[in-house]
């Protein structure tokens, strides 16, 4: 799976913006833009769309390579953001295509619990939440739905919708800090 | 009110990363990630926490989206020289991987037919010179290694002879510039290159032995024992 030092260190490289710089880029492009497709992919659902959000999220990944702050950032989820953002503005305009019932998949086909510090603190504490505020946050996060999105997805008001995603959030977060 | 200080930061971080933060709030959230340190750093604790993406995420994109960025951002000036390239080094290390056993192999097929044999052994009362005469397997082609190498020089000639076994006058089988030397048989002498026949060479004028017959010393001499 992607490593962050590796990812770091080929961001540098393309940062510098000298010889070698392309075959940095073209390196991170291989090891990347599946995974980023496959984000893409869930979130605007028709590969055409998602190879654009591709197209423009590695050109932004390009041209901030030199001002990206390895040390401030993990750079893999900086890149999953810039993905992210672009397919969930893709996503907003393009309602229409977003009517087909969503399944909510298990999470083990998203992350691999096997590797990183406090997975098992997330994943325990996914399992603890109501089932509507698991449902909710699941949906959102794989599929990037917004909040009316889901209200309409779960055929359930607005205001309902919004606090168990709220709720959720808090309960995750004690979970996970501890607190309870 | 900076975001930073905001009671439900933890909650923005949240809906940053779950997605549903949208619109003008998702940009402010970003605008304060670069701008507050507290936000982004917070950003960090939760994504950190999330788990690595599973392998089951990746889809393959076409080839086509490579393509167009490396167009579009014109990375073919970011590229290095193709001499420093490791795509080069290793294409050439196979390359030559491959030329070394395409010669090995027509080495092992030609040897028997061009391979060379040895004669004799050749050397002067001094010792100085030695040369190791070799003949090809078809008995065309005589060589002549000498350890060191001596050259003739402008004024004078080796002339390499042959004193057949039988006895009998020295045959010339060539007039040499230096003592390294290849030379082609004339078909009347081959049978003649064989046991028991003697190699010699002598200095000679430049072009040869005038008369026939070697007329300068005898620098190194030697028996064909096969």
């Amino acid at each position: 799976m992607l490593d962050d030092g590796q990812i770091r260190i080929l961001l540098l490289r393309m940062g510098a913006r000298d010889a070698g710089s392309a075959e940095a880029f073209e390196r991170l492009y291989r090891l990347c833009a599946p995974l980023l497709m496959g984000i893409a992919m869930r979130i605007v659902r028709r590969s055409e769309v998602a190879e654009e959000m591709l197209h423009d999220s590695f050109t932004r990944i390009w041209q901030s390579a030199a001002t990206f702050d390895p040390l401030a950032t993990r750079p893999v989820a900086w890149m999953v953001a810039i993905v992210r953002n672009r397919a969930l503005d893709t996503a907003a305009s393009h309602d229409v295509a977003r009517v087909d019932a969503y399944e909510e998949e298990s999470l083990d086909a998203f992350f691999d619990w096997s590797q990183g510090a406090g997975t098992r603190s997330l994943r325990d504490c996914l399992a603890r939440l109501e089932a509507a505020e698991r449902q909710a946050l699941v949906l959102a996060y794989q599929h990037g739905l917004s909040h009316s999105e889901l209200a309409a997805q779960l055929q359930k008001p607005l205001g309902t919708v919004k606090s168990w995603v709220r709720r959720g959030m808090a309960n995750l977060r004690d979970c996970m800090e501890g607190v309870r | 009110m900076k975001l930073e200080d905001h009671a439900l930061l933890d909650a923005l971080c949240g809906e940053y990363i779950v997605g549903t933060l949208r619109g003008a709030s998702r940009r402010r959230f970003e605008r304060a990630l670069r701008e507050e340190p507290r936000v982004s750093q917070r950003l960090r604790h939760w994504q950190e926490k999330a788990p690595r993406y599973s392998a089951k995420m990746e889809t393959r994109p076409s080839p086509r989206v490579w393509r167009r960025l490396e167009k579009e951002l014109g990375l073919e000036q970011y590229r290095a020289p193709w001499f420093r390239r490791r795509e080069f080094w290793a294409a050439l290390a196979a390359l030559a991987a491959s030329v070394l056993l395409i010669l090995a192999f027509i080495h092992q097929v030609e040897e028997p037919a061009r391979g060379l044999v040895q004669i004799a052994q050749l050397s002067g009362t001094d010792e100085s010179a030695r040369v190791i005469a070799y003949r090809s397997r078809d008995g065309r082609t005589l060589a002549l290694n000498a350890t060191p190498d001596m050259v003739a020089g402008t004024n004078r000639s080796y002339e390499l002879w042959l004193i057949p076994a039988e006895g009998g006058d020295p045959v010339s089988l060539g007039v040499l510039g230096a003592l390294d030397a290849h030379l082609a048989i004339a078909e009347s002498e081959r049978p003649r290159l064989r046991a028991g026949a003697t190699l010699a060479v002598s200095v000679e004028p430049a072009g040869g032995s005038p008369t026939g017959k070697p007329t300068g010393p005898i620098i190194a001499r030697g028996q064909i024992s096969s």
